[in-house]
């Protein structure tokens, strides 16, 4: 059994990298090329210094304004997809609906919203709204079903209706988990919206392809690099927020 | 006063776990539902404010019937019951007054307090229910930083900020260090005897029982097989209670 599993799994490897015509020797071949590729980008031109920075503030723009406003709309589609809160007829189309539109990811949302309204960051936040409102969405339900049901009995015992029983037996209980969950959504969105730019829904992810079409490769580093600052000081920032949290 | 007739409680998949139990409580008594676990004293509790929802008979306070009752009834009812629980059951990273506040919930409008504002009479009152348990200084902090026997005293006082006429008590005991358990009962029993109220409490030990009980019910299997004074509870009767294995 153990064996067949294994012969099955070595034949499906051994088949994609033939059909995905991976080969080690390509890679040697193209190293010099890559070399090549970094020496151009040295040293980095900090002309376009003013202009990468003013897209990397765009960018978290994008991801802080997307994810806040996904946090929200979160709430309460949260409530109606835990299986222990919702009635089976709400929660049933409710987990399905969100493991639909979860299954979409930010960039394929950003292609529609660039469509329907036009160049921007606009659309760039739309797209993190849409995916990350259902994503969090997903995450607030499985917190919510696995609180202890201790303090739900006692407030329910107090006479307390159904919105206070929520209010006072279940969020507490939650909501650091909810703030977690969006401060970790926060740190990939930043990521997620470096490269919106290049389906021209803003950020800094319009520059890098700018310039790199341009041939522009010292500037393209500068972009690179402040890409690469922006991420691990706003991953600092929140991982920093999150420990306090839990 | 507390009417139970015929009352049944199967849990899934088809366990009795309160199989016909019929029993009067008169106000102001301190009654001990006594059984050893596994008896359905958890399960009568909670059938008699219907967190657990009862499979046949029925359930009256003062008169006025609680099983079948719709659901704004049932809440102004819960209102006059108030229950502590085995294991506190408060909420942990709420302070300690907060926690009491919650006891207010239902004679509250729902709007103010989703946003946590509960009125100036209810905030006075919270704090009386804390120092009457004892805990006037630690209002501010978190729940979960008390000790257990603390913790069971904030329940306590969220119960009493309820100012309900009866309160119902799961175990109270039972999680904590044996040294606490005379702490918490002499706490129930001053409750009983100042206040008026009504109490039932479950236990498995036979001496707390017999020490704090006005009146001792003995479950066994879902069923009332004792009824009466603690003086009336021979060794012969805790046998019958118990089975034949010796008490705890």
């Amino acid at each position: 059994m153990k064996r067949t599993t294994l012969a099955i799994a070595v034949i499906v490897l051994a088949w994609t990298v033939w059909d995905t015509g991976s080969d080690p020797v390509r890679l040697a071949r193209g190293v010099p090329w890559i070399a090549d590729f970094l020496r151009r980008m040295l040293p980095p031109d900090l002309r376009v210094l003013p202009a990468a920075l003013h897209g990397a503030l765009t960018t978290v723009e994008i991801a802080v304004l997307g994810t806040a406003v996904a946090a929200a709309a979160a709430l309460p589609l949260g409530f109606l997809s835990a299986r222990n809160v919702a009635a089976p007829a709400v929660f049933h189309p409710a987990r399905a609906a969100l493991n639909f539109f979860r299954s979409v990811d930010t960039l394929v949302y950003a292609l529609v919203f660039v469509a329907a309204v036009g160049l921007g960051p606009f659309p760039g936040v739309l797209a993190v709204v849409a995916y990350t409102t259902t994503s969090l969405a997903k995450l607030y339900s499985e917190a919510i079903e696995g609180i202890d049901r201790g303090p739900v009995d006692a407030i329910t015992a107090t006479g307390a209706t159904r919105l206070q029983i929520l209010r006072y037996g279940v969020l507490p209980q939650v909501l650091p988990l909810f703030l977690s969950y969006v401060l970790y959504r926060l740190e990939t969105n930043i990521r997620a919206a470096t490269v919106l730019g290049f389906v021209g829904a803003g950020g800094i992810g319009f520059y890098l392809q700018t310039y790199l079409r341009m041939i522009d490769y010292p500037a393209a580093s500068t972009v690179l690099l402040v890409t690469v600052a922006m991420v691990m000081v706003v991953d600092a920032v929140s991982s920093r927020l999150r420990a306090r949290l839990v | 006063m507390i009417e139970v007739s015929g009352l049944r409680v199967v849990l899934p998949p088809a366990v009795a776990a309160v199989d016909g139990v019929d029993l009067t409580i008169r106000g102001g008594e301190f009654v001990v539902i006594l059984g050893r676990s596994g008896a359905g004293k958890t399960t009568f509790l909670r059938a008699l404010n219907r967190l657990v929802e009862p499979t046949a008979g029925t359930v009256r306070l003062g008169g006025r019937a609680i099983t079948g009752a719709d659901a704004a009834t049932l809440r102004g009812m819960r209102r006059q019951i108030g229950m502590v629980f085995q294991q506190f059951n408060l909420v942990r990273r709420a302070s300690v007054v907060e926690n009491v506040l919650a006891g207010r919930l239902g004679w509250s409008p729902t709007l103010p307090t989703l946003f946590g504002r509960f009125s100036e009479n209810d905030r006075r009152f919270a704090r009386e229910c804390l120092a009457q348990v004892g805990l006037a200084d630690f209002a501010a902090r978190r729940a979960d930083t008390l000790s257990g026997g603390e913790q069971q005293r904030v329940a306590i006082a969220r119960a009493l900020a309820q100012s309900p006429s009866v309160i119902l008590a799961d175990e109270p005991t039972a999680s904590l260090d044996p040294a606490l358990t005379g702490s918490i009962m002499d706490l129930l029993r001053a409750i009983n005897v100042q206040r008026r109220l009504t109490l039932v409490v479950s236990q498995h030990q036979l001496e707390t029982a017999r020490a704090y009980a006005t009146r001792i019910v003995g479950f066994r299997r879902g069923r009332v097989v004792f009824d009466g004074p603690p003086s009336a509870l021979t060794p012969a009767v805790a046998t019958g209670i118990y089975g034949e294995d010796t008490p705890a």
